[in-house]
């Protein structure tokens, strides 16, 4: 015990000065991990995968007497992966609809993956409900989510109803006091629906047992 | 003066000490080298378990050769035996092993691209010698290793051998674990049909909703490779499996094993006195060394496992027949994740997937990996340790359950004549129907109720259990059901089957029905092969 009193834990800094040496291998040492974080950076950046958006699908047009009739079952586009529904009287008055969320009469083009964790849901005429076989989601055909992990309404593409001259006669709107997008009506003279699956409107968040925000 | 001189030193010996003397002094000096220190008496001294001479020759091979150079000389007397350890350790490196090794086989036969992977998977299964056995070895000893893995962390953790010194160990432990089970999940994509598919699809969501958002999206992208899996995403997987998750494994491992042989092997809870730690101590009388007993025992270990490993391949046990090809627009019924992640399936029903999915796993992994920093009570005694020991019994518990959860009879069944076809024409496997023999299913319309007039063995089965089935689609909402099973000449050696439910909705008195057809060939081969 040299130093009276100064008790200095083994391995604790020993108080000598910055050498000349020691400073010069920090530096070293910090151009290395700047290296290697730039390294890391452009590995991500390398490893970022190349594709436009909405690649799979496009845009649909479908003519007016191809679309389905008010409240009849959902009919499937798989090229677009949408199911276009119909929301007439009978949807409109569903009690199983949350209250929540404004429902109107019209067309919708319901995006068919499963807003929970990805999987293609069904349509069950039985239950006439959506239902997803890998979590139990369920859906009206509105695309509210009543049952399961799922915690929004389904997403669903952007709409618009055409007139025999490619004039736009009405489209799918965000709703007052929602995000959703609106279904859409046919007015008279509409000649077709286009759908354009690269504009993905997500559904409202929805998460109480038996829907509900 | 030459232009090059050969010299071959064995030569001179012959010369100087005849023929039969210096062969056999080479002989001597090979297997030493071989070896890294054992003469041939040596060999035959190990392979007789004769008593080992003084200084012991065997002791050399761990200090001069790579082979063993990590393997300790000489074990505690009390980590010998069954207990404590149940060779779960080394029964995980054994399997690890032995799947690098059939990977490598089934990789001869393999191209990770949606247009051939199928195909190839069919080609293995049906045309290459061994194929199928390869492929039921490598899956086998895949589940057995998550087991013995999963059981050699539990005993780790009842015998509390994770204290103090070994924290660092259990926590290289826990990696390993999650790179076992990130092995075996990322090889189920690689058959790419619908099984693969959709549980990879599912895993590669959850990555989505790490929030931010945008966080969760660019992750999501770089795990499939674009925003839904093809070919990129098959192709990332492929390398995840066979390159990089091996090469972690196997760092993982070295880290690992270094550090069980430098504390020692933790001597049962009952072995020391509370707080000490004397594994590295081992009384003479206690030693049990490597050399012969311990060496020999594993050589005898492999040879034993290996024979009933390909026993149970070939006789009992056969990889889950491949589903239909993946396809991206038709998610299966009754779709599960493999059964050690169902739990995981089982905790994204109950909730919220970035609670349920990310936060609670995340947090259970990183509880897991700093157990030992933690718990640091001295004693690895049971009777000191009733609360851990209580609440992993219950973490089992709660895993069981939550397995029980994630299978398809919790939350996710849907309308009773979907379920009722699906029992005969399972979306996920063969099922009966397909399995059924072909020349059996003779042309006709069969009444499900009038099961026991059908023609043959086969459709009376099938038709029972159809009708057995159908009961649970009669309810106060449903009268009238019946089940009728069409089976039509299609072309030339194909059949259409199709099923179908028929009902009258009590509420309004009308019908409601639901069918489903099947195209079976000849040499469609649905089991494959079992």
């Amino acid at each position: 015990m040299t130093d009276a009193g100064v008790q200095t834990a083994p391995g604790a800094d020993a108080g000598v000065p910055l050498s000349r040496r020691e400073f010069l291998n920090y530096l070293w040492g910090a151009s290395m991990a700047v290296f290697l974080a730039g390294g890391g950076g452009v590995t991500l950046w390398f490893a970022l995968p190349r594709f436009r958006e909405g690649e799979f699908g496009g845009v649909f047009t479908l003519p007016i007497a191809e679309l389905p009739a008010p409240d009849s079952q959902p009919t499937d586009f798989p090229d677009g992966r949408f199911w276009l529904v119909n929301i007439g009287d009978a949807g409109l008055q569903d009690p199983r609809q949350p209250k929540d969320y404004s429902l109107q009469p019209g067309l919708k083009a319901i995006y068919k993956v499963c807003v929970h964790l990805g999987c293609v849901y069904k349509w069950v005429p039985t239950n006439d409900r959506f239902e997803c076989p890998c979590h139990g989601s369920k859906y009206l055909k509105s695309g509210a989510r009543i049952d399961g992990p799922a915690r929004r309404n389904l997403d669903v593409f952007f709409i618009e109803v055409l007139d025999a001259n490619g004039n736009v006669l009405s489209r799918s709107e965000p709703t007052m006091g929602s995000q959703e997008a609106a279904a859409v009506t046919i007015p008279a003279g509409a000649a077709a629906l286009r759908i354009d699956t690269g504009r993905r409107v997500v559904g409202a968040v929805n998460s109480k047992p038996g829907g509900g925000i | 003066m030459a232009i090059f001189r050969l010299h071959i030193p064995v030569l001179d010996e012959v010369k100087r000490k005849g023929l039969r003397t210096a062969l056999n002094d080479k002989w001597v000096d090979v297997v030493t080298r071989v070896t890294a220190g054992l003469n041939p008496a040596d060999v035959r001294g190990v392979l007789r378990d004769d008593p080992p001479g003084r200084p012991n020759p065997r002791l050399t091979p761990h200090a001069e050769g790579f082979w063993l150079h990590m393997k300790p000389t000489y074990y505690h007397r009390m980590v010998d035996g069954f207990y404590p350890t149940f060779r779960l350790g080394w029964l995980s490196t054994f399997f690890g092993v032995f799947e690098i090794v059939t990977g490598i086989y089934l990789m001869i036969y393999y191209t990770p691209s949606p247009v051939v992977a199928y195909e190839n998977m069919l080609n293995l299964l049906s045309n290459v010698p061994f194929g199928q056995l390869m492929r039921d070895l490598h899956r086998l000893a895949a589940e057995l290793m998550v087991i013995v893995v999963v059981l050699h962390m539990l005993r780790t953790f009842v015998t509390g051998s994770y204290k103090k010194p070994r924290q660092f160990t259990w926590a290289t432990g826990v990696i390993l674990l999650f790179v076992t089970l990130v092995l075996s999940f990322s090889g189920y994509l690689l058959p790419w049909d619908q099984l693969s598919l959709w549980a990879v699809t599912i895993g590669a969501s959850m990555v989505e909703a790490i929030p931010p958002e945008i966080v969760g999206r660019n992750v999501n992208l770089l795990v499939r490779g674009a925003p839904e899996f093809g070919a990129n995403g098959l192709l990332r997987f492929y390398l995840l499996h066979v390159v990089g998750l091996p090469l972690a494994g196997i760092v993982a491992f070295g880290v690992h094993y270094y550090k069980v042989i430098h504390h020692g092997h933790s001597l049962p809870p009952e072995g020391e006195k509370v707080g000490e730690d004397t594994a590295k101590r081992v009384p003479m009388d206690s030693r049990v060394y490597f050399m012969p007993e311990i060496l020999t025992r594993e050589l005898w270990y492999v040879a034993g496992l290996l024979a009933v490993l390909f026993a149970a391949a070939a006789y009992l046990y056969n990889a889950p027949a491949l589903e239909p090809h993946a396809n991206p627009l038709i998610t299966p019924l009754h779709t599960t994740a493999p059964w050690y992640f169902l739990w995981l399936q089982g905790m994204l029903k109950i909730g919220d997937k970035v609670i349920w999915g990310l936060v609670i796993p995340g947090v259970l992994t990183g509880l897991l990996l700093l157990l030992p920093y933690f718990e640091v009570g001295p004693s690895r005694r049971y009777g000191d340790r009733r609360i851990g020991l209580s609440l992993a019994a219950l973490f089992v518990a709660a895993m069981a359950l939550l397995s029980y959860m994630g299978t398809p009879h919790y939350a996710v069944s849907t309308s009773p004549d979907q379920e009722a076809v699906a029992e005969l024409l399972p979306q996920t496997h063969p099922g009966p129907l397909r399995s059924a023999p072909w020349d059996d299913l003779a042309y006709g319309s069969y009444e499900a109720a009038a099961w026991s007039a059908a023609p043959n063995a086969t459709l009376q089965d099938l038709l029972h259990r159809y009708d057995e089935v159908l009961t649970d689609v009669q309810s106060a909402g449903r009268a009238d059901v019946a089940g009728r099973m069409v089976i039509e000449d299609w072309q030339t050696d194909l059949k259409k089957v199709t099923l179908r439910v028929t009902w009258t909705n009590t509420a309004d008195g009308t019908a409601g029905e639901f069918s489903q057809s099947v195209y079976l060939h000849r040499d469609g081969n649905y089991g494959q092969g079992a």
